[in-house]
């Protein structure tokens, strides 16, 4: 009864057989086409205004996405993008951007461009995220964590168009890091073309997970736990070569600090150049959790490249002749914050006493294995306002002890520590770390319990604060200091939900207003020097390690670098096998 | 006969409503507001957590409520993901043939390399052969799934380098989800480099499918055995032994058939084995199978996908066991009603 | 008062000997049931014959290779792991804890499944039919989704996941005690006890019940090495026992983010599990054989 079908079976299977012994030809220049990228969990949305998290950014930043504004991944200076060049009056308060021209939007199955980007998909971008008038501001949620931790919708007065291809941005108080924040992986440009279209459909929504962009690659689908994929955008203006920048050459010789940086476009353009004969048509991410997993898959070339090796694979990945470990020491710091507004954390003595339970250097040596440097303040080293000598907690049993009982908490206290689920460059294995400060807080008698959820789930719980502490980090979007003590701190970073401790603090909050009010270097610093001190006094988080970042990839990609400030980039990497 | 007929289907009938209860009654169980466990939509405001309200029937008598459930399960409107968002129907639709196809292929391994090996050892039992059999089937019978499957991976993907770890094919291809299995996908699908894909897509199959298969394979190694050799004490052997007739005629008039009807019902056991199992391989490998997405729906508590899930995996497999059965019965009428046999 | 005894063979094993006579002589079951034995002996000794405490965290000693590689130290056994736990401690009270766990199912799931079993039994006509359905509905479900269920209901722990085991192998007795005590009624001395007047629970317990022992144990070996593996399956894929708990599927789960690093992390746990179930299985089957063949002389 069954042969007919066996029959069949096998004929399928022969047939199959014989298909695959004729046609490897066409096998390299097929597997050369694309690039896959194991990444290590799901993007909350393709905008990445709407979330902080490294993974939505690099699922979509820089792959989707152009910026007015862009870092050099080297120096670190600003440098243009989709504006070519800037001007700002001498009181800091008017910028003035020239865009550039010629910017094709992407063509996609939902989405027909029938212009190039102009002045308005600016003034759409920026006025979503700044006007709650905005008829797209509530779409998605109306929350943008980033922005709001910054209070940068407050501070800017007005987004004005001069005409086409010029607006004229002008703010409320002077800020040293505007233009760093312009240049973010969160102030991308979005397609004011395509949102009105959706407006008119009345799926406002899908702007933010049918994206649209101006950036190397396009949307093409995603699968939740499984795969992101794009296709290359043949009309990307970093392709095409005869785009002539507009610069202020011609006119307003008024009080201008212009920068046109002619340097760095001859830089962009020589990279281009190689890119514009591209054989990438895909990208696909491989959404793989597991870090072991994400490993195997780059040993057995599943995988071109992959998010956050783990510090333990980091031999491994070296001793391979095939893959190559790129390494940059870190903008970010891993935390363990408390949560400020339940009691008994709102004393900052019992503060004191956790941070003097735990040994960091064991942390360090643990769960980084070396690969971090030990964390005094919010800020690393590498950036212009580290402080050497500021103050640190330092591991001390006794005075933990101590300070417990005097400020009333008793033997046997019990409270949460919360471990992200997933793999940061600041904290590689927060589980790790939470269960070697667990034994740490048993030898002062208290009952640490951990607790975790998926990724989603955990951060909204934590906004929602229904943690005691938590174990986490923050991975700087530009080189200015005011990028980790605001957003981690500060009291608008509390809804937000940036701002893990929950902790709000007026003084904390002047000083880095008055930290943003002059460009003078050495007077910010001065000014970060009393923030540290107040934070060590406070102590409203213990700043744990600051980790050199790494990407591990084959060998077979041309032009893959670390981008110190985020997200990762795939624009312009070449596979040759 | 149509007696049998009607008997299984009201069987079956019946027994798909306890489990539509069963999963109805999730939504009220699973912690969380019972409305959002049943629909998989978070209402913004009271209007419209009413309206919803009213449309699910939520206001009524819970018999009512589970009327209009099983209504909604036929028309295929099953809820949505709380993490997706997208139509759980969708989503089931393509996490459930993939682990169907993969269960498959693990039987047949089963079927083609167990039965003829069980049967060789039976008809030598007690000879060195035998022993090699049985003690092997024995020992891949213990492995846990989840190790066996690390093992593979870590000799065939890592050392040899022979056959990737992860997914049904490669991320590079694009194929449309036609039938759900991904061999029959690819042939029926427009891609300019058919024989490459089919390639890719079987040595991504290769693993995991050994991985199941090996367990499935000692167990039918195991039943098969056990059953030929009861057979082969059976009086009536004795007498065809004492005709003179040789042991290859014996074979095949009265052991081929005979110890095959026992092996069936236990293959009913089999299935469930089977899925449980590649339902905790497919987390290993990232087969996009319902197993994986189940295990994380549970890591992301979408509960609205956990009750679809647990109605979709256990109707598939419910059904297929009550078809075995049905099957059985008819071609095997001696038998007693519900007897099974032991492993 | 010595007894005269002229041949050897009127010494007439009990049952119970002639099955163990007859399990005794295969070798293998034999080697089976030692190991069995150590992992049971290791299981309830463990606080004694550990060199270290579970929980005990060497911050120095991360990662330390087993002592059968180059620069492996007799002090580690099996190695350490990434928080610099001993993992031959670790291993015994995982043993300690899966086998624990997986008895007490097991237990559970007898006690429940064969009452619901006997009383199914003994029912006649369409209540007994119903139940049938039922529980071939319920056997058919697979044991990872009911431990899915469960854990969406009630949380992850190891304590929920034995439950989840222990509804998924009820079915199992329910199925073989229903059959077991069917045939018993048909048999000639229960339908003796019936005329001396014994009711239905003397009929059980005195009758019925002692004869079910044997089939009991098989099916328990059984039962045993589906729980064995199923609660450290479910503590691999982290819905069972937490982190803080060392059950052996947890161990293995861990070792993977260092299997690059310290394979043996993942080896020995997982062999652990390997040779418990196999261990299990190699004595159920020699019990199964012994009872076989004395049934069949």
């Amino acid at each position: 009864m069954f042969n007919g079908w066996v029959v069949r079976l096998f004929l399928v299977l022969f047939t199959a057989l014989l298909v695959v012994s004729c046609g490897k030809q066409n096998k390299q220049a097929f597997y050369n086409s694309g690039i896959i990228y194991c990444s290590e969990s799901n993007p909350v949305t393709f905008n990445p205004q709407l979330d902080t998290s490294s993974t939505t950014s690099d699922a979509s930043s820089h792959q989707l996405y152009d910026r007015l504004l862009d870092f050099d991944p080297d120096s670190g200076r600003i440098v243009p993008s989709l504006a070519s060049s800037w001007l700002v009056t001498n009181d800091g308060l008017t910028y003035v951007f020239q865009l550039r021209k010629d910017v094709a939007f992407h063509s996609t199955a939902y989405f027909t461009p029938s212009r190039t980007f102009n002045a308005d998909d600016v003034i759409f971008s920026l006025d979503r995220w700044r006007l709650r008038s905005h008829p797209y501001h509530y779409v998605s949620g109306g929350r943008y964590p980033y922005f709001e931790s910054l209070g940068l919708a407050q501070n800017i007065a007005s987004v004005e168009r001069v005409n086409g291809y010029r607006i004229e941005i002008t703010l409320k108080r002077r800020d040293s890091s505007f233009l760093s924040n312009l240049a973010t992986d969160f102030a991308v440009i979005l397609s004011e073309e395509y949102a009105s279209q959706l407006a008119e459909d009345g799926t406002p929504s899908k702007i933010d997970q049918l994206p649209i962009g101006t950036g190397p690659f396009k949307f093409v689908s995603y699968r939740k736990d499984h795969f992101i994929k794009y296709a290359r955008h043949n009309q990307y203006w970093r392709l095409i070569n005869d785009n002539t920048p507009e610069t202020f050459a011609d006119n307003e010789s008024q009080n201008v600090a212009v920068n046109s940086t002619q340097q760095d476009e001859t830089t962009l353009a020589n990279s281009i150049e190689d890119a514009s004969n591209t054989s990438v048509k895909q990208l696909v991410f491989d959404i793989t959790p597991r870090s072991s997993l994400r490993l195997a898959k780059l040993i057995t070339g599943e995988c071109d490249a992959t998010a956050f090796p783990a510090q333990t694979e980091l031999e491994v990945i070296r001793t391979r002749d095939d893959l190559v470990l790129a390494e940059k020491p870190g903008l970010n710091i891993g935390f363990w914050a408390f949560n400020t507004q339940r009691p008994p954390f709102d004393n900052p003595d019992v503060r004191h006493a956790l941070a003097a339970a735990i040994d960091k250097n064991t942390l360090l040596e643990a769960v980084y294995f070396d690969s971090a440097t030990r964390a005094k303040t919010l800020l690393p080293a590498a950036s212009w306002a580290f402080q050497n000598d500021a103050d640190d907690t330092a591991y001390n049993p006794v005075l933990a002890r101590k300070l417990l009982s005097d400020s009333g908490v008793k033997p046997g206290f019990s409270m949460t520590i919360w471990a992200m689920p997933v793999e940061r460059a600041y904290n590689p294995n927060a589980h790790k770390m939470a269960e070697l400060i667990q034994r740490y807080l048993r030898d002062v008698g208290i009952d640490a319990t951990i607790v975790s959820y998926d990724w989603t789930t955990f951060r909204r719980h934590l906004q929602e604060g229904l943690h005691d502490s938590v174990l986490i980090g923050w991975s700087a979007d530009n080189g200015d200091p005011d990028n980790f003590y605001r957003p981690l701190l500060s009291c608008g970073a509390i809804p937000s939900g940036t701002n893990r401790a929950m902790w709000c603090n007026k003084d904390y909050d002047e000083l880095l207003n008055k930290a943003l009010q002059t460009d003078n270097i050495d007077e910010r610093n001065a000014i970060y020097q009393q923030v540290n001190r107040l934070l060590y006094e406070r102590l409203p988080l213990v700043p744990i390690a600051h980790a050199y970042r790494y990407q591990a990839y084959r060998k077979d990609l041309e032009n893959m670098t670390i981008n110190p400030f985020g997200g990762v980039r795939f624009g312009g990497v070449e596979k040759t096998l | 006969m149509i007696q049998i007929l009607i008997r299984y289907s009201t069987l079956l009938f019946l027994t798909l409503l306890v489990l539509a209860f069963m999963s109805f009654s999730l939504a009220y169980l699973f912690p969380g507001d019972p409305l959002e466990n049943l629909t998989g939509l978070v209402p913004q405001n009271e209007m419209q957590r009413e309206a919803l309200t009213r449309q699910f029937k939520l206001d009524g008598p819970y018999l009512i409520q589970f009327f209009h459930y099983v209504e909604n399960m036929l028309a295929g409107n099953w809820g949505y993901s709380f993490t997706s968002g997208l139509p759980l129907r969708e989503e089931v639709g393509i996490a459930l043939p993939a682990t169907i196809e993969l269960a498959t292929y693990a039987m047949l391994m089963a079927l083609f390399i167990g039965i003829p090996l069980g049967y060789y050892a039976g008809m030598r039992c007690y000879s060195t052969s035998d022993h090699v059999i049985n003690s092997t089937s024995i020992t891949t019978y213990s492995f846990p799934v989840f190790w066996f499957a690390l093992l593979l991976i870590l000799i065939f993907s890592l050392q040899l380098d022979s056959a990737p770890l992860s997914g049904r094919i490669s991320l590079l291809y694009d194929i449309e989800p036609i039938t759900g299995f991904i061999i029959v996908d690819i042939l029926l699908s427009e891609l300019a480099n058919k024989p490459l894909a089919l390639k890719d897509a079987f040595s991504h199959l290769a693993l995991p499918t050994l991985a199941i298969g090996a367990i499935t394979t000692a167990s039918m190694i195991r039943i098969t055995r056990r059953s030929v050799i009861d057979v082969k004490h059976r009086p009536y052997i004795a007498a065809a032994v004492s005709r003179g007739l040789s042991s290859w005629q014996i074979f095949f008039r009265h052991i081929l058939r005979n110890a095959l009807l026992p092996i069936l019902p236990l293959m009913a056991i089999q299935i469930t084995t089977l899925i449980t199992n590649a339902m905790i391989v497919e987390t290993l490998f990232s087969w996009p199978g319902i197993g994986n997405w189940l295990i994380q729906a549970i890591y992301q508590r979408d509960y609205p996908a956990l009750r679809v899930g647990m109605m979709a995996v256990s109707t598939v497999v419910i059904t297929l066991t009550i078809l075995v059965d049905l099957f059985n019965r008819l071609i095997d009428p001696s038998r007693e009603k519900y007897e099974r046999a032991t492993v | 008062m010595p007894q005269f005894s002229l041949y050897d063979e009127e010494f007439h094993p009990s049952p119970w000997q002639r099955t163990w006579l007859s399990f005794k002589s295969s070798h293998i079951a034999m080697v089976g049931l030692a190991m069995l034995g150590l992992f049971v002996i290791f299981s309830v000794f463990a606080p004694i014959l550990t060199p270290y405490t579970a929980i005990e965290q060497n911050i120095d000693g991360l990662l330390l290779p087993p002592s059968w590689l180059p620069n492996g130290s007799i002090s580690h056994i099996f190695g350490t792991d990434a928080l610099g736990r001993d993992l031959f401690t670790l291993i015994i009270y995982g043993c300690r804890i899966t086998l624990g766990s997986a008895f007490v199912t097991v237990v559970l799931a007898m006690l429940v499944g064969v009452s619901i079993g006997t009383i199914a039994g003994m029912l006649r006509g369409l209540r007994s039919s119903i139940v049938n359905h039922l529980l071939d509905a319920l056997m058919a479900i697979p044991t990872l989704l009911i431990a899915i269920i469960i854990v969406a209901i009630l949380g992850t722990g190891l304590v929920n996941s034995m439950w989840a085991i222990t509804l998924a192998l009820i079915p199992q007795f329910v199925h073989h005690t229903r059959s077991f005590v069917r045939a018993e009624m048909k048999k000639e001395y229960i339908v003796a006890s019936k005329l001396d007047g014994a009711n239905k629970w003397q009929l059980f317990f005195h009758s019925i019940l002692p004869n079910m022992i044997e089939m009991l144990v098989v099916q328990g070996t059984l039962a045993l090495s589906i729980a064995v593996i199923d609660i450290s399956a479910l503590g691999f894929l982290n819905l069972g026992a937490q982190a803080s708990q060392p059950e052996l599927g947890v161990i293995l789960a861990d070792g993977l983010d260092v299997a690059y690093l310290a394979p043996w992390n993942v080896a020995v746990p997982g062999m652990a599990i390997f040779l418990l179930v196999l261990s299990i299985n190699i004595v159920g089957d020699g019990l199964r054989s012994a009872l076989r063949k004395r049934v069949s002389h």
